[in-house]
């Protein structure tokens, strides 16, 4: 466990802005708690002083996870978010996407967003923008990278792929062993 | 006149010259004007009165030194009587220690393999033709590994407009330049074997060449790195060559775990200012504002 590096919260936070912009900051500048941004064996934990403090009394090999794992950098130095990260990411997102109740099942299962599930987005999201995909009943069910942008959704066909899916709650079951 | 009176009077205010109750006799280094005196000092005397019971043993000892040094020869001079000392017989420890035996250069170690022994030639030869004595080598040489010859005969299968004298000097240049690099390298290796010697004293190992090569190469690398990291930039904006060396043995280094959080705060906040500023994120939504402004 170590704190990252300045490459590496850089490589971080241009990922994480993707989803929430300049909402890093409420993370980092939290009124409650102090908490932080801890690296352990690749996977980038947000953990309070508290038990980051507690956890340095663990070894290394013996230290499986803390906190929350916000996603891990892969073998070339790139950030891969996780979707445990979803909660956070959720509450401060700028662009949403809400599915269909008939969409929900394909994209929980690993699918990108058709056109045809959509039922609604937020206004003038830009292309290749890191979005949070909610349930109608605005359950957030994971996060995605939108293929157009709002105005240019309008003229796809409906099977047209709108969102590329990242991460979905699925995954929960799906990847538990290597999810945390 | 009898004078035996004022004699024993006047003998009477000095001591006696004659030394008794020594049960080890005195031992002396003439030489060096020293008395050993090995007999155990009388403790009780000592402990009752010190500085008298020591003077007096030091006197006696003086005294006893006095006694033999009027036993010696002497000469007289115009400075008066001298005694003749002998040469000093205790050993004094040597001063500096031993000097370190030179390290074996490859020649000297292959010959005492091979039991090749160095036999003494003389430097002066005779030159029949001068018919006198010169040096063997050196300067005014008898004959100059054969540059001297009067005649040389050409060689077979030699071109006949060659120069022979020349090819032997160059022959002989080429031996010089090729003693002078295994000399470098005999320095080289006695230095990084010097060097091996210091760390393995403990250990009881002798230092072997494949390790002097092994270190001097370490040595070369280690200089390459320092050496390609000399630009402006320190080598953070160099082309990458490949197969070139790469640092080894180098850690990187991280802050450490906890530290004042506050200070990693500022740090992110710095490093989120730049990528949200890069990123062109306006606190405007320039699209929007305009589709507002059409709306009105």
């Amino acid at each position: 466990m170590r704190p990252l590096t300045e490459q590496e919260t850089k490589t971080f936070f241009e990922k994480l802005a993707k989803y929430i912009g300049r909402n890093i900051t409420h993370l980092i500048d939290r009124g409650d708690e102090t908490y932080c941004f801890r690296l352990h064996r690749d996977r980038v934990y947000y953990v309070s002083e508290a038990v980051m403090r507690k956890a340095t009394s663990v070894g290394r090999d013996q230290l499986i996870s803390l906190g929350i794992c916000f996603g891990k950098f892969t073998k070339t130095g790139k950030f891969r978010m996780h979707v445990t990260c979803l909660d956070y990411i959720a509450q401060y997102a700028k662009h949403k996407v809400w599915i269909k109740p008939n969409g929900e099942m394909p994209f929980l299962y690993g699918n990108h967003v058709v056109k045809a599930h959509i039922g609604r987005v937020t206004e003038d999201t830009p292309e290749h923008q890191g979005v949070i995909v909610y349930s109608m009943t605005d359950v957030p069910l994971g996060f995605g990278v939108t293929a157009r942008s709002t105005s240019d959704t309008r003229k796809l066909e409906p099977t047209a792929i709108v969102v590329f899916h990242q991460a979905d709650i699925g995954e929960y079951l799906r990847q538990e062993d290597t999810l945390f | 006149m009898d004078v035996s009176g004022v004699l024993e009077a006047h003998k009477q205010k000095f001591k006696s010259v004659t030394v008794e109750g020594k049960i080890i006799p005195v031992e002396y280094d003439l030489g060096l004007l020293a008395a050993y005196d090995q007999n155990p000092v009388d403790e009780g005397e000592l402990n009752k009165n010190k500085d008298e019971y020591l003077q007096s043993l030091s006197r006696d000892n003086a005294q006893l030194l006095f006694n033999e040094i009027f036993q010696l020869p002497t000469i007289s001079d115009d400075n008066g009587v001298m005694a003749m000392l002998p040469t000093p017989t205790t050993l004094l420890p040597r001063e500096k220690p031993l000097p370190k035996p030179k390290p074996e250069t490859r020649w000297e170690k292959f010959a005492k393999a091979k039991g090749i022994v160095k036999r003494k030639k003389e430097r002066m030869v005779f030159d029949e033709t001068s018919g006198e004595y010169k040096p063997r080598w050196g300067y005014k040489a008898i004959n100059d590994d054969g540059t001297k010859d009067w005649l040389i005969e050409v060689p077979a299968g030699a071109n006949p407009m060659d120069d022979q004298y020349e090819a032997r000097r160059e022959a002989k240049k080429e031996r010089i330049d090729r003693n002078e690099k295994r000399h470098q390298r005999n320095m080289e290796e006695a230095a990084v074997a010097s060097k091996l010697d210091r760390k393995t004293v403990n250990k009881g190992e002798r230092p072997n060449m494949d390790n002097a090569r092994a270190m001097k190469r370490k040595e070369l690398e280690s200089q390459i790195l320092i050496t390609k990291n000399s630009t402006a930039s320190v080598g953070k904006f160099d082309k990458a060559i490949e197969g070139d060396l790469k640092p080894r043995g180098i850690k990187r280094q991280f802050a450490p775990t906890i530290t004042d959080l506050s200070k990693e705060k500022a740090g992110n906040m710095n490093i989120l200012d730049k990528i949200v500023g890069k990123n062109g994120e306006d606190l405007v939504n320039v699209r929007k504002a305009i589709k507002a402004t059409k709306r009105q």
